[in-house]
């Protein structure tokens, strides 16, 4: 077994959660898994974001629907905060540039 | 140590029932929690408080006990001492038992307020695997440390923690170490380190993206008759042919000599150099009049 696949159905029994609703995040594009040998698979680096949509459901009764609607707003959230650092980052420049004059 | 009002947290009356409270953590948790709030501590720390005042507020004898002493918390244990020598003194034995909170919750992301009252860090009635509390810590580079790949190590939580910092990190990019948190609670996995980079100006260098900016100062003579120039780049010196008839803040590109692209080896943003064409000062006579000859060709 590759040592970056976690079995999903661990990850079931520790966050005492429904292999269902690991299968309904992939269904809505959320998480991707991968069979092998018969058995659901979950890909290490997917794990923080299925951890994420657990709490989501957990803590705040979020259900499936709203948790895509979460994530599809949280990567624009993370994009802008990207862009608003970039023009930062520019617009510092330009003041450096006015210093200097 | 201060008093800590849980109503006033989750802003509900002392009479609020346990619907009430249910419901007005579910709406301020809905608003903080650190999953639709991320990179905001603010947000975090409010949510803890929402979290403590919901774990004492929801349960009843923690809401009990909670109730009753108030403000006088800190004196929970004398008050209990005096009821209980009232009682023996009233009736022979019914030794007054007192509530016993226990500590062992796990977990640190509760207040010293509530430890002190309730013992342990909370969130044990739902006893399930909590991931530990995520830290985030601001780092200073200065341009030329940013410029290459180095390792560092940082104290972060009384935690030494060394890290590698890829060449071409930007101004405010945040990195992620996983499992460098704190804890977690129940056998949950540790939270994980978000680490902030503060890249500080340089008198010389200036940065846009992954190019960099300089300007350089060339005489008069140069920029008319043409020459070379020793240049300082990020990496090191080098000479460059200044043409013939240089006019002031013409830009020269160096392709490949600006900053390096993160996590993208061998792969460098481009260096702009612009001339500062500097005019003699205090000619002398002899200096005027080869000017003045110039000028009247």
């Amino acid at each position: 077994m590759e040592t970056n696949l976690i079995p999903v159905e661990d990850i079931c029994a520790y966050h005492h959660v429904e292999i269902n609703f690991i299968q309904s995040l992939e269904n809505f594009g959320l998480i991707h898994t991968t069979v092998k040998k018969q058995s659901l698979f979950l890909p290490v680096d997917e794990l923080t974001k299925l951890e994420q949509y657990l709490r989501l459901a957990h803590d705040l009764e979020i259900n499936l629907e709203g948790i895509h609607a979460v994530s599809h707003l949280l990567n624009q959230l993370q994009n802008m905060q990207e862009e608003i650092t970039a023009l930062q980052n520019e617009l510092n420049y330009y003041k450096q540039l006015n210093q200097h004059h | 140590m201060d008093y800590i009002d849980y109503y006033k947290i989750l802003d509900l009356k002392k009479d609020a029932t346990t619907e009430d409270i249910k419901k007005a953590y579910r709406k301020l948790a809905r608003k903080h929690h650190p999953d639709l709030n991320p990179n905001n501590e603010e947000a975090n720390k409010k949510f803890q408080q929402i979290n403590e005042a919901n774990e004492v507020l929801s349960d009843p004898e923690k809401r009990k006990k909670y109730d009753k002493y108030g403000k006088d918390w800190q004196h929970a244990d004398q008050l209990d001492a005096q009821q209980q020598q009232k009682r023996q003194y009233q009736s022979q034995g019914g030794g007054y038992g007192g509530n016993s909170y226990s500590g062992g919750f796990g977990g640190d992301d509760f207040s010293d307020f509530f430890s002190s009252m309730f013992g342990g860090g909370g969130r044990s009635s739902r006893n399930s695997p909590f991931k530990g509390q995520d830290y985030n810590a601001d780092l200073q580079l200065n341009l030329l440390d940013a410029y290459t790949t180095h390792k560092q190590t940082l104290t972060v939580n009384g935690k030494q923690v060394r890290i590698t910092i890829p060449a071409g990190v930007e101004n405010g990019q945040k990195i992620k170490l996983p499992g460098y948190g704190a804890p977690g609670v129940n056998n949950g996995p540790p939270g994980d380190l978000y680490i902030k980079f503060n890249i500080t100006d340089h008198p010389r260098f200036k940065r846009k993206g992954n190019d960099i900016y300089i300007q350089e100062e060339i005489d008069v003579y140069t920029a008319i008759l043409g020459g070379e120039k020793i240049v300082e780049t990020l990496n090191g010196k080098v000479k460059l042919k200044v043409p013939e008839g240089t006019q002031p803040d013409a830009t020269l590109r160096l392709k490949g000599k600006g900053f390096p692209l993160y996590k993208k080896e061998n792969q460098f943003g481009d260096l702009y150099i612009k001339w500062q064409v500097k005019l003699p000062t205090n000619l002398n006579v002899e200096q005027k009049e080869l000017f003045e000859k110039l000028s009247k060709f």
